[in-house]
């Protein structure tokens, strides 16, 4: 049996499609990733995959359950952590710990343990007294996964689980929730636009752009279908996009800007030819440089742009409130 | 059975975590009580001296008490809508609904810990109350029942509160819309002045305002001891209640997209 199956999903919000007949399967004990730009309807697939929002047309079953016949059993056996923060400042470590736990109905016996393992295992001992607000960004996270493991769920959604921490706080939090498939074989969905923590913490990605899943795979399936190594050029004078095109596969050309990435099979061996080349025909290289392909170059390569140009703040920003207004 | 029980907790779990939040910050309730202090201490006591306000056997702070301890109640559980719509932005109401919880419990769990709340409210009241000695029935009995008609009011005022969300989704238009139904409420109601002295016009709503069934029970409780229309007062409370409390359920949901 899969964890997750989802089978085209769709929210439409008047004329607006969030989400666009997806399909995707998750397997037990996995971390997947849907990996996209703001406003590619990430939010709104996990929202459904939890019951929050319901699908317009399509079909979720999680570990067999019909989520639309059974959206309480559904969330019985699911912990969530939205975007935003969702601890309560008002309360301490332990009472935001043991609403939950009541909640989702824990035995009365078995509460209090399970508390003090959550906090100890996310290293939140010793703070659980003090108020919610006074914690950091990181531990306010971590309180969080604290609150999902209080219940033990078989599936865990995280949405943008990283989002506004600093690096090491960013590491941290990558590192408890591998640990947490290690140790419990949870099952794990992750949304992000940030292509490190998807190459970081995933088995598989789904790449969402616009509604639609757009390509998915391992992040090395994913890698290897950009088909090569990456070399971006400064040039000045002139377009050299013809030039280019008999070295390798061009990913994007900025002649205006003198700017080009090319993708060829071996970059080391790739490079000495491509400079000889440019300089036969007289045009100027100003920089050159290597890189190995990332999931950025796999959105570049299927939604055509990308991730950071996909999707502005203030474009998203738009897309939230017609939402609101709409729903 | 068990699913019963698991609704009522839902609903007292809620309510226990409203009133721990209480005990951390104890300051809000104070800064609350300035404005019914104001009615009792300034409004009251001068009004009083007028003597036009024809309140029977009872003297007019008497008859006021009531009317403002209601009035506080009413206030507070109005603009209980705002905090859902702050806990719907940071992300606790979204994390709330994913719980297995169904949706009217943590309906029925958020109206009950604003009726909860409201009875902290009416201490402060109460304890003004007895400091300007307003002669009032203090039985235990009377205090028992005045507590029932708190928490019911609370809820009920609290559900209409939460029903006005979805529609209208902000704090600032949720704060605009509770000031633009409180005081028409209060001023339509028995709050400040009996109904007996009103133009024809304003009795007709005035019997169709719920707060002026809350008042009349505090005030049967408190003051007159005149129970003959205690059953139509509270029936009429939890008719109320239950309607806000099912458009509230049932546009839950909304809040959220």
């Amino acid at each position: 049996m899969k964890a997750i199956e989802v089978q085209t999903l769709s929210k439409i919000y008047s004329a607006l499609k969030a989400v666009d007949g997806i399909s995707f399967s998750v397997d037990e004990g996995e971390i997947f990733g849907l990996l996209g730009p703001n406003g590619a309807g990430k939010t709104t697939t996990i929202r459904m995959m939890l019951t929050l929002v319901k699908p317009t047309s399509g079909s979720i079953r999680v570990f067999g359950i019909d989520s639309g016949k059974f959206p309480e059993s559904v969330r019985q056996i699911s912990g969530y952590i939205p975007q935003e923060v969702s601890v309560d400042g008002d309360l301490t470590g332990y009472e935001n710990l043991l609403m939950y736990a009541k909640l989702y109905h824990t035995q009365r016996e078995e509460r209090d343990r399970r508390i003090r393992e959550a906090l100890e295992y996310m290293e939140l001992t010793g703070r659980e007294n003090k108020l919610a607000k006074t914690y950091s960004g990181g531990m306010m996270r971590r309180l969080e996964i604290a609150q999902a493991l209080v219940n033990k769920p078989r599936v865990f959604f995280l949405d943008e689980p990283s989002i506004g921490l600093d690096p090491s706080a960013k590491n941290a939090v990558w590192k408890y929730i591998m640990n947490l498939r290690e140790e419990f074989g949870t099952t794990i969905v992750v949304t992000t636009h940030d292509m490190q923590e998807a190459d970081t913490l995933c088995d598989e990605i789904a790449i969402m752009n616009r509604g639609k899943i757009v390509v998915s795979g391992s992040p090395e399936e994913l890698k290897a279908k950009v088909g090569g190594d990456i070399i971006s050029l400064g040039v000045r004078s002139g377009d050299c996009s013809n030039l280019l095109q008999g070295q390798g596969r061009i990913l994007s050309a900025k002649p205006d800007l003198g700017l080009y990435e090319l993708v060829v099979a071996e970059g080391e061996k790739a490079i000495p030819v491509i400079l000889d080349s440019l300089r036969e025909s007289g045009i100027q290289v100003d920089s050159v440089s290597l890189k190995k392909p990332t999931l950025d170059d796999v959105f570049l390569k299927y939604a055509g742009v990308r991730i950071d140009e996909s999707g502005t703040w203030r474009e998203t920003r738009r897309l939230r409130r017609t939402y609101r207004r709409l729903g | 059975m068990m699913l019963g029980s698991r609704y009522l907790s839902t609903v007292f779990t809620l309510a226990e975590f409203e009133l721990r939040k209480l005990k951390h910050d104890f300051s809000e309730i104070g800064i609350r009580g300035v404005q019914p202090a104001l009615w009792l201490l300034v409004f009251g006591e001068t009004f009083a001296n007028l003597r036009s306000v024809p309140t029977g056997a009872f003297s007019y702070i008497q008859f006021l008490t009531p009317g403002v301890l209601t009035q506080s109640v009413m206030f507070v559980a109005i603009f209980y809508g705002i905090m859902l719509v702050w806990e719907r932005d940071l992300g606790l109401l979204n994390k709330l609904l994913s719980t297995p919880a169904p949706r009217s419990a943590i309906v029925l769990g958020k109206a009950f810990s604003a009726g909860v709340r409201s009875i902290f409210q009416a201490i402060v009241v109460f304890a003004l109350a007895l400091f300007i000695r307003v002669p009032l029935n203090l039985g235990v009995l009377e205090v028992l029942g005045v507590v029932a008609v708190i928490v019911l009011a609370g809820m009920c005022f609290s559900c209409l509160s939460m029903s006005l969300v979805p529609v209208f989704r902000t704090r600032e238009r949720m704060m605009g819309i509770g000031q633009a139904i409180t005081m028409p409420l209060f001023f339509t109601s028995n709050a400040i002045y009996p109904i007996s002295i009103m133009p024809p016009w304003l009795r007709v709503i005035a019997i169709f305002n719920p707060l002026t069934y809350v008042v009349d029970a505090m005030r049967a409780l408190l003051v007159t001891s005149d129970f003959q229309a205690l059953p139509l007062d509270i029936g009429v409370m939890l008719f109320a209640t239950a309607i806000f409390t099912s458009i509230a359920a049932l546009f839950f949901r909304r809040i959220l997209d």
